[in-house]
């Protein structure tokens, strides 16, 4: 699955679960304080991208993550 | 005079952590490996576990308040539900909380830090005891709802580590997440102690001018759906959630 693809996705699990404001969602929006993510919508989403990649972000990396953008990131860097 | 006080309740403090260390030491060594052996059952040795860690927290709350070392009054035990299938609630000021808690609600779960089951001094008890390892996020939201779904009582910490002084009471959203997962009753449970004793960044040494006091106070049980009214979407429930029992609890305890 390739980055552009991974974020559509990404895009589509927040609008359709969390109640995200579409228009809101970039690379560079920040999850917590833009797209008013909690911990446990973040804990929700980390087991729907490792269900949807197969690939797994350690819970201590995903506390460094603030964006999209940087989830991304911590999914192709593995 | 004061200073003999002082010097006392230092003696006490540190011959009672030395026994404490040194009962751990010795339950893990001799006592847990034969409950393997010698109990086939799980669930009995669960039991036997749980109530074995009991004991021998009674025995320090005993040993401590005889002692002088501090002293502690719990009142609302009518409140908890002997059966099980009740979310406990506690703040969590002090380094021995977990241990007075256990030491009068024995057959409880609780969470335990991945820090303390990789101990060697630790791992055998909290491993036999089946406690709730905190090492996944996810596993441990859905582990925490399926015991309470199973009848379990459940102790949680609300603030996930020791309060920080000074600072406004701050609870992680998981304690309201799992409260309305599970339909959970939720028990609170206020510990206040006084003077601030064993607190976060506090090492065991530093004994207080006066002899501390834990007033520990179960109240009666608190019906999530009184809360969130069953109306409201999943993540604005447990915000709503939270935001009562942090209300609550600082109520209880300014």
């Amino acid at each position: 699955m390739d980055s552009n693809e991974l974020y559509s996705r990404i895009k589509s699990i927040l609008i359709d679960q969390f109640e995200v404001d579409a228009a809101a969602i970039s690379m560079e929006a920040n999850l917590y304080d833009e797209l008013e993510i909690d911990s446990i919508d973040a804990v929700d989403l980390l087991v729907q991208l490792k269900e949807l990649t197969g690939k797994k972000i350690p819970p201590e990396d995903f506390k460094d993550v603030r964006t999209i953008g940087d989830v991304l990131n911590a999914l192709t860097a593995q | 005079m004061k200073y003999v006080d002082l010097a006392w309740r230092f003696i006490g403090s540190s011959f009672m952590w030395f026994f404490f260390g040194s009962i751990g030491l010795l339950l893990s060594l001799f006592v847990f490996p034969f409950l393997f052996l010698f109990v086939r059952d799980p669930n009995t040795r669960k039991v036997a576990a749980r109530k074995l860690i009991a004991a021998i927290f009674r025995a320090f709350m005993w040993a401590a308040s005889n002692l002088g070392v501090f002293s502690f009054n719990v009142t609302g035990m009518e409140n908890r539900d002997p059966v099980g299938g009740q979310l406990i609630l506690a703040n969590h000021p002090t380094l021995i909380d977990v241990v007075l808690l256990l030491s009068v609600l024995p057959q409880v779960d609780c969470v335990v830090k991945e820090a303390v089951i990789r101990n060697p001094f630790m791992r055998a008890s909290v491993t036999t005891a089946n406690y709730i390892s905190n090492r996944e996020p996810s596993d441990l939201l859905n582990e925490c709802v399926e015991r309470l779904e199973h009848g379990a009582s459940l102790l949680l910490f609300p603030e996930g580590t020791r309060s920080t002084i000074d600072r406004p009471l701050r609870f992680k959203l998981g304690a309201a997440e799992v409260a309305i997962r599970s339909q959970a009753q939720i028990l609170p449970i206020i510990i206040d102690c006084r003077p601030r004793f064993l607190a976060k960044h506090e090492p065991w040494y530093s004994i207080p001018a006066i002899r501390p006091h834990f007033n520990v106070r179960i109240l009666p049980p608190m019906p999530v759906e009184q809360v969130v009214g069953g109306r409201l979407a999943r993540r604005h429930a447990r915000h709503a959630l939270n935001d009562a029992l942090v209300s609550l609890f600082s109520a209880e305890l300014s």
